[in-house]
């Protein structure tokens, strides 16, 4: 390769990446069965040089920014590369190797050239369940990981000769679903394999010498954006704190807390001072908190910076052992994947908004607000319905809060109404916006959402996993916080109750379970509020 | 279809098109300024500057990009909008996700398509399989007419739930409307198919429009002397004024669909099973498949930021054209595009005020651009001042300045490269297997670079490329669309429901067709399904093979073989069942442009190629070449509106109908 022809080559390779991993991406989404996979879904897809090192990622959602980056590494400390072969794909899921919890299953697949092993590509993929105590895999009373189902250390699940029967006989027989998890494998399998096919192509086309060195460069561009974008941040340390509302074993608040220390191009996330690891599923790894880590960076500083090995080495995180981001291997983590690691993008923001007040964004809906209504059929099938519930998102300082949003680590969808009726024994009787929920400032928290589910079946359970019922979304600068979100079964009935957020009850035929969601907190005094906004939220019936 | 002359009009952002033909096989055309205020002048302008050399016409086929622009500009009238009890914020709630992941300055999701006050409310309810649990409480509308007429709404629309699967809510809602308002859509009659948010985007979305289309249409209508006017649907086909009036947003993509539509009779009648129509203008490049001559269609898109679910064509669309702009980041990466010089000021060679590099100053420096020339009718390429702006790239990278250019149509090429992977690799096809039909103002000059890339064997340049769109309007068939939710597990199949729903759908495909006298031995219905594994979230079309649920099956697990690699065999059911019906006609027999009798070189220039380095590139004008004879690359082709680059080993050869065929050949 010509020196001076690099800038074009590097362009065109790494336009080739990313369209393998959107590639990658795309196939799962469109055909797995996991109803999590659905649209911009829980999915992620990624590709890594020959020592595992993360070089560029599909279509993603930011939980999985630090796992993918791990996934390889910690994989080839248990299968050594040189027992790998060309056709191989293999599949794992344990939090402690490279992962986070154990319904994310990845699929790795070695890619060879000439003889040689040059690339693996890894699919992120959420089963819609992984075995264990209850239907869809989430436990809110769990005390240990091995009641949260299956437990896959690295397996071969297909080889250049095909399906390796036996193993994924073992695999499906451990889980809920069989017929719809094999579809989510081969799936999985299927984008690998499409990787594969354009990896070879790309370095048949440029030589492997040439990608290679592209690599090198791409990390060294991302590195240098992430450097660019700290060092136009003054020098500091600055602490933050946020907390988990529960555990749903114990009844106390969990304390997240990270000191932010920044000293040139470089940056140090101190998470000493976080509360030891909780007897129920909010744990956590490293991984995950690194994953925080990297998508609050990006976020609030380097929004362009392509995400990759290089991005993040001028990021340092610490976490001392024994934390709820650091739990040991056999803590329950389902929970923590979702709801603690954007306890540690709150805390984040928290520390950083005293350096950066303009780019940060006040509290919001930063839980899965996860429901999990699963019903018995009649021919003994559980009919899983896995709902995330957003809110409002909150106000920054230049605009109000979006109404019924996700933010920061996820993006998954909703399901239309249309859907849940049509498939599961349920009747949706509200989806309203829910006023006044938005936490009041010179700019305004966005707004929380109603839903209401009326059980039409008998032998329906349900399975919460919510955050921010008790510690509300907060405001910042003089904004006030937003209403938390409130589950309540039966309202305005003599069998009214309050429902936890992180709780697994049976619903009887006729129940009504609805779920008002948080707004988001409101950025600044609320006497700054023009008057004309405050006229317009009337006339719309955005406040109370 | 009536004898006489027919008229095809495309009416684009600046230029209106107009093509006349005539049953004797000869054609006219013409461009003329479109007249944004009311485009029907611009229309008329044209007929009536054609109207010396054709005579009086009879018939007027049109594409407009008038929906789209609206919609894009957000002129659309404000719409009054009513649905379920409980749901009138499904709007605003939309499907709960955000537009970027990681900007936190940017607006978050699209403004709701109405605001909240106009969002209202009425007590019914019906069950997904259609059953009434709570009937219509019409006499709630009172107030809600008068509110949306204090408003001043002029349209409105509603969207119940689970409407597809009975309409009469809706239906009764209608008529009790079309008393008070001038414009009223409903979304069983629009898109009955499941998803409240898409469907209700898709209703609001035409509502808005229809005020528009109405005014427009009953204009010409009316200036046209009430003779036979149909207009360019966005799947590719023709439809009537009524339906026009009543589903305009059917016409959203008919701008691109003009171009896709000649793109599809050139490939019919040449005989090219797999082609792909490359449009490179200015600013975009779009590109769609077109299988055995016909383009492929897709039930939904993002008109903006929302959804819209009618069948249109499946263009993919991307932000590299001849005027995008070259710059270099920070971090030392190459970029070109989506930023665009546009028509204002255009490229820095253009010499009327553009001062950043773009890829046509780039093909100026290679000598892909003929520096003799002028181009439309006053620019003359100034090539000190391409040079001028590729310098800053050259210095940049240490590269001379053809070096630099070269790299700058390097990573444009890469980016169009990606969008005719994504429109074929990736939907399962083998790029070996496709002919290019290049057209747009850069489409040409890039073809052959891009076919040799991507192991494409051959490209045309189609005859009357200048005209395209318009002529697109003369050849497209009348066709109409619908589709219906319809959920069945193929393990549990009733065929007999199944017909009598295929059986309606056709009835109502077939109506307007009857309506305007077509013979019913002379139309070609087709049915699809769209089907998907159960627990999927995505469906895929599949064409009806009779034979029951085993053949439907096979087929549609032969499709998700070809799209995702793999089938499982595992149960499959059914979502929609959607019904085309369109017109047979005798395909248009079009004039050979005017040809020479011996290819003889207009001049030369030099030109830089990477195999070569620098040459003499001789000069044709394509309309001296005559059939059969070959021109052998390096070469240019110049004709009035296009200039097309035959590449280094390549060679090119004028058919009998007036196309340019390149043969590619080389490496893969």
């Amino acid at each position: 390769m010509s020196a001076a022809l690099s800038p074009v080559t590097i362009e065109v390779v790494r336009n080739g990446l990313y369209a393998i991993a959107e590639e990658m991406s795309v196939i799962v989404m469109r055909s797995a069965r996991s109803p999590l996979l659905k649209e911009a879904g829980d999915l992620s897809s990624a590709l890594t040089d020959a020592q595992g090192r993360l070089i560029a990622q599909g279509r993603d959602i930011p939980i999985h920014m630090g796992v993918m980056g791990f996934t390889v590494k910690e994989f080839l400390k248990r299968v050594p590369a040189e027992t790998l072969r060309d056709g191989d794909v293999w599949f794992l899921n344990l939090p402690e190797v490279g992962g986070n919890h154990l319904p994310d299953v990845k699929a790795v697949r070695p890619d060879f050239f000439e003889g040689r092993l040059v690339a693996y590509a890894i699919k992120l993929a959420h089963w819609a369940d992984i075995g264990g105590a209850l239907p869809a895999s989430n436990v809110p009373w769990a005390t240990e990981c091995y009641q949260e189902g299956l437990r896959i250390a690295p397996i071969r699940l297909f080889s250049k000769d095909g399906p390796e029967r036996h193993a994924l006989d073992f695999v499906l027989s451990n889980l809920r679903g069989r017929d719809e998890r094999e579809g989510d494998i081969f799936a999985q399998f299927a984008a690998n394999d499409v990787a594969g096919r354009r990896l070879h192509e790309l370095f048949a086309h440029y030589g492997a010498q040439t990608v290679a060195a592209c690599f090198e460069r791409l990390h060294d561009e991302s590195e240098e954006q992430m450097r660019a974008a700290l060092r136009a941040l003054p020098d500091g340390a600055w602490e933050g704190e946020d907390f988990l509302d529960d555990d749903g074993v114990e009844d106390r608040r969990i304390r997240v807390k990270v000191r932010v220390e920044k000293r040139g191009d470089e940056a140090t996330f101190d998470f000493t001072g976080t509360d030891a690891q909780a007897l129920g599923p909010v744990n956590t790894t490293y991984y995950i908190a690194c994953s925080g880590v990297y998508y609050a960076m990006k976020a609030l500083v380097a929004p362009e910076a392509p995400p990759n090995e290089g991005c993040y080495r001028p990021l340092r995180v610490v976490v001392p052992p024994g934390t709820v981001l650091s739990a040991d291997p056999d803590r329950p983590v389902v929970g923590g994947n979702h709801e603690t690691s954007q306890r540690v993008v709150d805390a984040i923001i928290k520390a950083l908004a005293q350096v950066i007040p303009d780019r940060v964004q006040a509290g919001g809906p930063t839980t899965a607000g996860l429901l999990i209504l699963g019903a018995r059929m009649a021919d003994g099938r559980w009919a899983v319905y896995y709902e995330v519930h957003g809110g409002g998102e909150g106000a920054t300082v230049g605009k109000d809060g979006a109404s019924a949003i996700r933010v920061h680590m996820s993006n998954v969808m909703n399901t239309p109404v249309e859907v849940v009726e049509s498939e599961y024994p349920l009747m949706v009787e509200e989806l309203a916006l829910r006023p006044g929920s938005g936490g009041d400032g010179r700019h305004r928290g966005g707004l929380g959402f109603r839903r209401a589910y009326r059980v039409l079946g008998p032998d329906v359970t349900l399975t919460t996993m919510i955050e921010r019922r008790i510690v509300p979304p907060y405001g910042l600068f003089g904004g006030k916080d937003a209403a938390p979100f409130r589950i309540t079964l039966n309202p305005g009935t003599p069998r009214e109750r309050d429902i936890r957020g992180k709780e697994t009850m049976k619903l009887a035929q006729g129940d009504l379970v609805l779920i008002e969601t948080c707004g988001g907190g409101g950025y600044g005094d609320p006497s700054e509020r023009p008057a004309a906004l405050r006229k317009a939220d009337r006339r719309e019936g955005y406040v109370a | 279809m009536a004898e006489g002359v027919r008229i095809g009009v495309d009416v684009g952002g600046t230029f209106t098109d107009v093509v006349a033909w005539d049953p004797a096989g000869r054609m006219e055309s013409c461009k003329v300024p479109t007249t944004p205020a009311n485009p029907a002048e611009g229309v008329l302008n044209g007929i009536a500057a054609l109207a010396p050399r054709t005579g009086p016409w009879a018939t007027l086929a049109h594409g407009t990009t008038m929906v789209t622009n609206a919609i894009v500009e957000h002129r659309g009238a404000p719409v009054g909008f009513i649905t379920t009890r409980g749901f009138r914020d499904v709007l605003e709630i939309g499907r709960m996700s955000r537009l970027h992941l990681y900007r936190l300055d940017l607006p978050t999701k699209a403004e709701p398509l109405v605001p909240r006050r106009l969002r209202r409310e009425v007590t019914e309810r019906v069950a997904p399989d259609g059953t009434v649990l709570t009937r219509l409480h019409l006499e709630e509308i009172g107030s809600i007419v008068e509110d949306f007429k204090r408003e001043g709404i002029e349209s409105v629309a509603v969207c119940l739930l689970h409407a597809y699967a009975a309409p009469a809510h809706e239906q009764a809602l209608r008529l009790a409307l079309e008393g008070h308002f001038p414009h009223v859509s409903v979304s069983s009659a629009i898109n009955a198919e499941f998803r409240e948010y898409e469907r209700s985007c898709t209703t609001v979305l035409n509502a808005s429009v229809m005020p528009l289309a109405a005014r427009y249409l009953d204009d010409l209508s009316r200036r046209t002397g009430g003779k036979p006017l149909h207009l360019l649907h966005s799947a590719g086909g023709m439809m009537s004024v009524e339906a026009a009036k009543a589903r305009p947003l059917s016409m959203a993509m008919s701008g691109p669909a003009g171009g896709v539509a000649a793109a599809a009779h050139t490939a019919r009648s040449l005989g090219l099973a797999r082609a792909l129509a490359f449009d490179m203008g200015g600013t975009t490049t779009d590109v769609c498949l077109i299988a055995d001559g016909v383009p492929e269609t897709a039930g939904q898109r993002k008109l903006g930021d929302y959804p819209a679910r009618l069948p249109m064509i499946a263009v993919e669309s991307i932000g590299a054209g001849g005027g995008s702009i070259a710059r270099v980041e920070a971090t030392g990466a190459l970029k070109v595009g989506p930023r665009s010089a546009g028509a204002v000021p255009g490229p820095a060679s253009y010499g009327q005020g553009g001062t950043e590099p773009t890829v046509s100053d780039a093909n100026l420096l290679l000598g892909y651009l003929n520096p003799e020339r002028v181009y439309g009718g006053s620019i003359r390429l100034d090539t000190a001042r391409a040079e001028s702006v590729i310098a800053p790239v050259a210095a940049r990278f240490g590269l001379t300045l053809i070096e630099a250019a070269h790299g700058v149509v390097e990573v444009a090429n890469a980016n169009m490269l990606r969008a005719l992977r994504l429109v074929s690799v990736q939907r399962g096809y083998d790029l070996r297997e496709f002919s290019l039909i290049a057209y747009g103002g850069a489409g040409p000059l890039h073809a052959g670079a891009l076919a040799l890339q991507a192991g494409i064997s051959s490209v045309i340049v189609p005859a009357h490329s200048g005209a395209f769109s318009a002529l697109g309007c003369l050849v497209s068939p009348l066709r109409y669309d619908t589709v219906q939710t319809h959920r069945g597990r193929l393990d549990a199949w009733d065929a007999k429901v199944v017909e009598e729903r295929f059986r309606a759908l056709e009835a109502q495909c077939l109506r307007p067709l009857l309506d305007e006298g077509h013979d019913p031995a002379r139309m070609l219905v087709l049915r699809s399904l769209d089907f998907r594994y159960v627990g999927q979230n995505y469906e895929l079309e599949v064409g009806w093979v009779p034979g029951g649920p085993a053949v439907l099956k096979a087929a549609f697990e032969a499709r998700h073989r070809q799209l995702y690699g793999y089938a499982t065999g595992e149960n499959v059911e059914c979502v929609n069942l959607r019904v085309t019906a369109r017109a047979v006609e005798e395909p248009l027999s079009l004039p050979a442009p005017p040809a020479g009798t011996s290819a003889v070189s207009t001049g030369s220039h030099r030109a830089y190629f990477k195999e070569t380095g620098a040459v003499d590139m001789a000069r044709y004008d394509r309309t001296s070449l005559p059939p059969g004879s070959a021109v052998a690359g390096p070469a240019m082709v110049e004709d009035e509106w296009s200039t097309t680059v035959v590449y280094p080993g390549q060679r090119c050869v004028a058919d009998r109908l007036g196309n340019l065929v390149i043969e590619v050949g080389g490496r893969t």
